[in-house]
């Protein structure tokens, strides 16, 4: 007798499900991918009727399959969410003009509106430009930092309430692992939360939180997306890639240890002494974005950026450094001032283009200081 | 994840603190006079001084734990409330502690008074600390088919030492009603077995007994995955030596855990779910429940690193006769997390002191719903209702019939995942297989029954109790050792 599906036993099996081990077929393996999904964002009451939903899109694997998903869920259990694609050009020849491409055939394909933002606009600088600066050291800093940013303004500029990003049960659990080998307290709570909200930043949550990387890749298989599946030509950074095998090991030995990690990093939190130490948030003197210090990291990566220091952001030295070498200099390019939901567009919708330049953009590009 | 690099955002240094230049100032760093001998972490020091650092800082985390409330910074006599009992495997860790218990705590000391702690003002420090020391072995050779005994090399080494009492055990004594009765449970009714091929984890009553050896393989056999035998063997060895610890009337219980192990041992539990237990894993006390002396257990080796504790035992002759290694452990999740921590402190030499302190600062979110019955450590409850919700196994809701006694809802994440969890190359059973079938059913260690035997007769008396004219029920048969 043929083996049977382990979930329906009525269709021949055609797939290993890699987080759980069961053979079943694909019917089913769309069922319970998109259910747990669901479940996900039930559980976690992200949306309410009439939330405006970005997607962070970036034309990889992840946020493709995010994108496909979250528009089947929406009509499927009528969540009410007004749906965009939010995308992040930072610039760098051979990767992100290519996956943009695809972001933009996405948009065709589910149609839904697109915004793109660059760093170039924002900060006045690429990564291509920042590579060229500072080297290959510390660029994934630069690149996190900005991005956020950027989302964060880009969301505003769409008038949204909350950024859902592709990010998956791998990325949590080795972001588990590595924030607990490098002491990082601060963020080990955070990252397995599905949302989190600062004070004045936009909500953002990871609907696919539990899902495993390697479902994400099946699904996009057997739904045929498109997606980019280059490695960014800057990458990696060393030490995360070590987390990553040795996750890689775990689940090879273990498949539910992915989902295993996430559940201890949900289960503890960090000790109320542990609390104090962490630094209270400020608001950005110059941009206006939440800050640890008077400057946000962004605007302290950019002035040593312009100033030709390009640890200022890096390193407490590098900062001490920076300040030491006297007062910000007049005529310095910086971040154009952020207000959270200032100007909700009334018909963002309508203003939204594919070009990134449209007329939904209300804070204007990098502005000069020295020009006012 | 917002872009396909990998990279969430990031928002501190991505970088971990370099390694720093090799100190090449060969004086050592205390008496400023003598050549180094060795480097402990940066620093040099020379064979006079090494002892008497690495001598306080054993103290430095053993002795704030001895009395039952904290003295604060001045320190107090010790009164420990009962005796003391190490657990010895005879590796590396463990016979360091074993000599560093020995020269401070024993050799050269009266035995103790028995006068009331309380009253008592003289200088403890020609008294032993605690009136007995009991050093405990738990032999494993039974679970590994080649694996040589080591009982008797143990003994030799702990023998050697006066004021030591030697308590072999052997892993299958888990399963040994005579063990059982000697550490004062009480089988009868207690013994259990179980359907492992299913998630609910149905308990069945207890057939025929066979010996223990056997019902050891039976359980072991019936793993989801390698992965899970380490994990199990830890866990058995575990409750082996804390009701040895109750039963030698012990109220402290040392582990001969280094710094390298320690930080090992909270990755691999993080790894396997058990980050509730965080703490425990680092100091716990057990078995306090029902106002009986709770046994603490102490790592009084937190803060020295395993390279330390190689020149201690070289320096001072100590033979290391246990086995390091179990067969095949390198495949279990303590394995590969070892091999990867061991290899990321050669890069970065402060990987494992910044684990444990990370993981001093966490604390658990919830406060426990109560205590896992194979492991005895706090846990959360309801952790099948969240891995239902997470992997969908099944199109209809749970096929257990809540009339059913089941296994589940008594474990930790940790423990439930190691007898459900399935490992990727043995083939699926999926859900069509036919449980409760002859062969799948588990014996299982005692101390489970009789824990679950008491939480059912709870819950059923909570149930009930409105209509209960006795304020207290006999509870026969189904106690844990007092
Ligand atoms: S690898 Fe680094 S530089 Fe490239 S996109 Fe990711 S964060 Fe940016
Ligand atoms: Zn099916
Ligand atoms: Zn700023
Ligand atoms: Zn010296
Ligand atoms: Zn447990």
């Amino acid at each position: 007798m043929p083996r049977l599906c382990a979930l329906c036993s009525t269709q021949r099996p055609i797939l290993k499900r890699p987080k759980t081990g069961q053979q079943i077929c694909k019917d089913c393996f769309f069922y319970v991918f998109e259910t747990e999904v669901h479940n996900t964002i039930l559980e976690a009451k992200l949306f309410q009727p009439g939330d405006r939903v970005a997607i962070g899109a970036s034309g990889g694997k992840d946020s493709t399959v995010l994108a496909h998903v979250m528009k089947t869920l929406n009509d499927r259990y009528d969540y009410g969410l007004e749906l965009f694609l939010l995308s992040i050009d930072e610039g760098i020849t051979g990767y992100r003009d290519d996956s943009l491409e695809t972001v933009k055939q996405n948009q065709k394909e589910y149609n839904l509106p697109l915004k793109i933002l660059s760093y170039n606009e924002f900060y006045g600088w690429t990564m291509d430009s920042i590579v060229e600066e500072v080297g290959r050291r510390n660029n994934c800093t630069f690149c996190g930092v900005f991005r956020r940013q950027a989302l964060d303004r880009g969301a505003a500029m769409l008038g949204v309430d909350h950024i859902v990003t592709g990010h998956n049960a791998d990325d949590v659990a080795e972001t588990v692992l590595m924030n607990i080998m490098r002491g990082d307290i601060a963020r080990l709570g955070r990252c397995t939360a599905i949302c989190t909200q600062g004070e004045d930043t936009i909500k953002r949550s990871k609907p696919f939180k539990y899902t495993y990387e390697k479902e994400i890749v099946m699904y996009a298989y057997f739904k045929r997306l498109t997606y980019f599946s280059t490695e960014c030509i800057y990458s990696p950074d060393a030490y995360r890639g070590h987390a990553r095998s040795f996750l890689k090991m775990l689940e090879a030995a273990r498949p539910s240890a992915i989902i295993d990690i996430i559940y201890s990093g949900e289960a503890c939190e960090v000790g109320e002494e542990a609390t104090k130490e962490l630094k209270e948030r400020k608001t950005c003197k110059r941009c206006g974005y939440i800050a640890s210090n008077d400057l946000c990291k962004a605007c302290t990566l950019l002035e040593g950026l312009e100033r030709g220091m390009g640890n200022a952001g890096i390193t407490d030295r590098g900062r001490k450094q920076l300040e030491a070498s006297g007062p910000t200099p007049d005529g310095l390019r910086t971040i154009p001032f952020f207000q959270m939901n200032a100007s909700t567009p009334t018909d963002a919708t309508s203003s939204v283009t594919t070009s990134g330049q449209g007329s939904g953009a209300r804070i204007s590009p990098v502005v000069d200081v020295s020009a006012g | 994840m917002s872009t396909s690099c990998g990279n969430p955002t990031v928002e501190k240094d991505a970088l971990m603190p370099r390694r720093r230049k090799f100190d090449r100032t060969k004086t050592c760093i205390k008496c400023k006079d003598n050549q180094g001998n060795v480097t402990i972490r940066h620093a040099v020091y020379c064979k006079e001084c090494f002892f008497p650092m690495l001598n306080q800082k054993f103290k430095r985390s053993l002795e704030p734990t001895i009395n039952p409330i904290p003295d604060g910074p001045r320190k107090k006599n010790l009164y420990p409330p009962g005796n003391l009992l190490i657990a010895f495997s005879g590796g590396l860790g463990s016979t360091v502690l074993l000599d560093l218990v020995h020269k401070g705590y024993v050799a050269s000391r009266k035995p103790r008074e028995d006068a009331d702690a309380a009253v008592r003002k003289k200088d403890p420090k020609n008294e032993m600390v605690w009136k007995e020391v009991h050093v405990c072995y738990v032999e494993v050779c039974g679970a590994f088919p080649a694996m040589r005994d080591r009982t008797e090399d143990v003994r030799r080494v702990v023998e050697s030492y006066d004021g030591f009492k030697f308590v072999p055990l052997r892993v299958e004594d888990s399963f040994d009603t005579k063990w059982w009765e000697s550490v004062g449970g009480k089988p009868d009714k207690g013994e259990l077995r179980v359907d492992i091929t299913n998630e609910d984890l149905i308990l069945l009553p207890s057939s025929n007994a066979t010996s223990p050896l056997s019902a050891l393989h039976t359980y072991l056999s019936s793993l989801p995955a390698p992965t899970a035998i380490p994990t199990t063997l830890q866990t058995l060895t575990r409750l082996l030596l804390l009701h040895t610890a109750r039963a030698t009337s012990s109220s402290h219980f040392l582990f001969g855990t280094c710094l390298t192990s320690l930080s090992v041992s909270l990755v691999s539990l993080v790894a396997q779910g058990g980050g509730f237990n965080i703490k425990e894993e680092v100091q716990e006390d057990w078995g306090g429940e029902g106002g009986r002396q709770a046994v603490r257990i102490v790592r009084p080796l937190k803060d020295i690193v395993m390279k330390e504790c190689a020149m201690y035992a070289w320096w001072r002759g100590l033979e290391v006769v246990g086995q390091e290694v179990w067969p095949d452990a390198r495949q279990g999740i303590g394995g590969i997390t070892k091999d990867f921590i061991v290899g990321l402190e050669k890069d970065y030499p402060s990987t494992v002191s910044t684990i444990t302190r990370t993981c001093a600062k966490l604390a658990p979110k919830e406060t426990p719903a109560g205590i896992c019955t194979l492991c005895n450590r706090p846990a959360q409850g309801h952790v099948q209702d969240w891995k239902t919700r997470i992997s969908i196994r099944s199109l209809s809701p749970s096929l257990a019939s809540p009339q059913q006694p089941s296994l589940a809802p008594y474990l930790c994440y940790m423990c439930h995942t190691t007898l459900t969890s399935k490992s990727s190359k043995k083939p699926s059973s999926g859900s069509s297989s036919a449980g409760g079938e002859e062969g799948n059913e588990v014996p299982l260690p005692l101390w489970v029954g009789a824990r679950v035997r008491r939480m059912e007769r709870e819950e059923m008396r909570d149930k009930v109790k409105e209509f209960l004219l006795d304020k207290e029920e006999e509870e026969e048969g189904y106690a844990e050792p007092i």
